[in-house]
Order: C-alpha cells, then sequence, then structure tokens
C-alpha cells in the first residue's frame, strides 16, 4: 500500500523549492496580519486562529502537490551513455558535474 | 524540501511558530487594563447559630447565615483575551483569637457569550458560614467582597476585588434574624 504513494513522483528543482517556500512563508504571514487585525476588530480570538488555518489550508494546495511552476529550471544533467564503450570516461565527468550543482 | 512529507513539516512548524507569536501579540494588547468594576452588594437578612461543629477542634461554632443581593456590570472586563471569570464572595473579619479571618460564602463561573449583567436578589450563600470559634456573635464589623480571577487565553491570572463592599455588625444573641 505504502509502495503506491512512493512512486508517486513528487520532487521540483532548487529554484522551484525556493519559489515554493517563498509562497507559503508569504501567505501565512499575510493570513497572520489579517487574522491579528480582523480579532482585534471583533474581539474575537478564535476568528483570528480561523484566518490563519484558511491560509494553512490554501498554502498547502499551492506548494505540497509538485505543481509545473515549480518544475521549470531542472539541473542539465548529461546525456545517458550508451552501454558499450563511453562509460569509463563518462564516469568521472558525470561525478564532476554532480559535486559544482551541489 | 524535495519531498511532500519534508515540505509539509517545514510548512506546518512555520504556521505554528507564527501562531505563537500572534497569541503572544494578543496577550501583549489586553496586558496592563485595568479589571476592576464597580460593584453594589446589598445584605438583606443575617441568622447566627451555634452548632455542632465536627470539623474544627471545638464542640460548637458560630455559624452565619447570610441573605443578600448582587447587581453588577461585568461588560468592561470581557475582551478577546478573556475565556471566562470566576467570581467569589468573601466575608472579611477580625475576632478575639484570629485578628483576620476570611470566608468564601459564594462563587459562580461565567463564560464569555453569558449574561455580563449580574442582578441576583435573595442568594443564599453556597458555602457554610462557620467561624474559627465563637467570634461571629455581635461582631461589629463584617465586610463582604466581590472579586473575581480573570482567566484569559494567553498570560497572567490577575485576581481583582471588585470596588464596592458592604460592611454589618451581626447580631447579638443567636437564632435571632436581623434585617436590614
Amino acid at each position: 500500500m505504502l509502495s503506491v504513494f512512493k512512486s508517486i513522483p513528487t520532487h521540483m528543482d532548487y529554484k522551484g523549492q525556493k519559489l515554493a517556500e517563498q509562497i507559503f512563508q508569504g501567505i501565512i504571514l499575510i493570513s497572520a496580519v489579517i487574522g491579528f487585525v480582523y480579532g482585534l476588530i471583533i474581539q474575537q480570538f478564535g476568528w483570528t486562529v480561523y484566518i490563519v488555518l484558511a491560509g494553512f489550508a490554501v498554502s498547502c494546495l499551492l506548494t505540497l502537490p509538485p505543481w509545473p511552476m515549480y518544475r521549470r529550471n531542472p539541473l542539465p544533467w548529461q546525456p545517458v551513455a550508451p552501454e558499450a564503450s563511453g562509460e569509463p570516461t563518462q564516469k568521472p565527468q558525470e561525478s564532476i558535474k554532480r559535486k559544482k550543482h551541489k | 524540501m524535495n519531498t511532500v512529507l519534508s515540505r509539509a513539516n517545514s510548512l506546518f512548524a512555520f504556521s505554528l511558530s507564527v501562531m505563537a507569536a500572534l497569541t503572544f501579540g494578543c496577550f501583549v494588547t489586553t496586558a496592563f487594563k485595568d479589571r476592576r468594576v464597580s460593584v453594589d452588594i446589598h445584605v438583606s437578612k443575617v441568622m447566627l447559630k451555634n452548632v455542632d461543629d465536627f470539623t474544627g477542634p471545638r464542640e460548637r461554632s458560630d455559624l452565619g447565615f447570610i441573605t443578600f443581593d448582587i447587581s453588577a456590570d461585568l461588560e468592561p472586563i470581557f475582551d478577546w483575551n478573556v475565556k471566562q471569570l470566576f467570581l467569589y464572595l468573601s466575608a472579611e473579619y477580625a475576632t478575639k483569637s484570629n485578628s483576620l479571618n476570611q470566608v468564601v460564602l459564594w462563587d459562580r463561573i461565567i463564560l464569555r457569550g453569558e449574561n455580563t449583567k449580574l442582578n441576583l436578589r435573595d442568594m443564599k450563600s453556597k458555602y457554610f458560614f462557620f467561624d474559627d470559634g465563637n467570634g461571629l456573635r455581635a461582631n461589629k464589623n463584617i465586610t463582604l467582597t466581590l472579586s473575581w480571577n480573570v482567566i484569559p487565553n494567553a498570560g497572567i491570572l490577575p485576581l481583582v476585588a471588585g470596588s464596592g463592599h458592604v460592611s454589618l455588625p451581626f447580631p447579638e444573641q443567636y437564632e435571632a434574624t436581623k434585617s436590614y
């Protein structure tokens, strides 16, 4: 049962991860400010909590699933080497490339 | 942030931190508010008995019966940081054996959203007004005060005394009702 969930691709590239983090931090902060001001005006702290929870739900929808906007800058991997002759020379190049992108 | 669980963890932790900061902000907006309100207490009848007391070290102690009225408007105390008020009516007096006695006669919890205007008439005390001895008879000065404990959503629980109390003398003899 768990293997079904593990096989769904959920990755984002690095720029996409940064974008997702900025999006959810912005949404939560804006909903916190709106909730605080609204709760202060009507003098009920429950509404502040509801507004922040709504912001949390919107952020979940926007940033948890791997939407295409988070996959616009994929890492430029080397093309796949043919199995027979080019393998020993391709491997050290690939490892150098991987170290650079870290 | 490469998997859903990692993003969910980061999002949830950030939301909780923001919620904690908002709760602290809620506390700060009401931390220095004055929670006193004027209270009107009136005692209509007092009776005194001398009965067997099984809770103390002596055979018989004084037991007082008070019928009282309370009116107060507690509306200004409630704000977005008050969950409920715990009210109690206490009697304070001095006797020959003890210099300070305080007895709670009646209490009530008022939640936010309930009616905040108190207009109670002919209330009997909830708890026994036992004295530690026989010091209630012919006591010149017994002071009744209504106080409350504010229970907030976030912050300190202040104990506030209402600004209105009534002092009255108790009867000279037992089993004699005194009306005011």
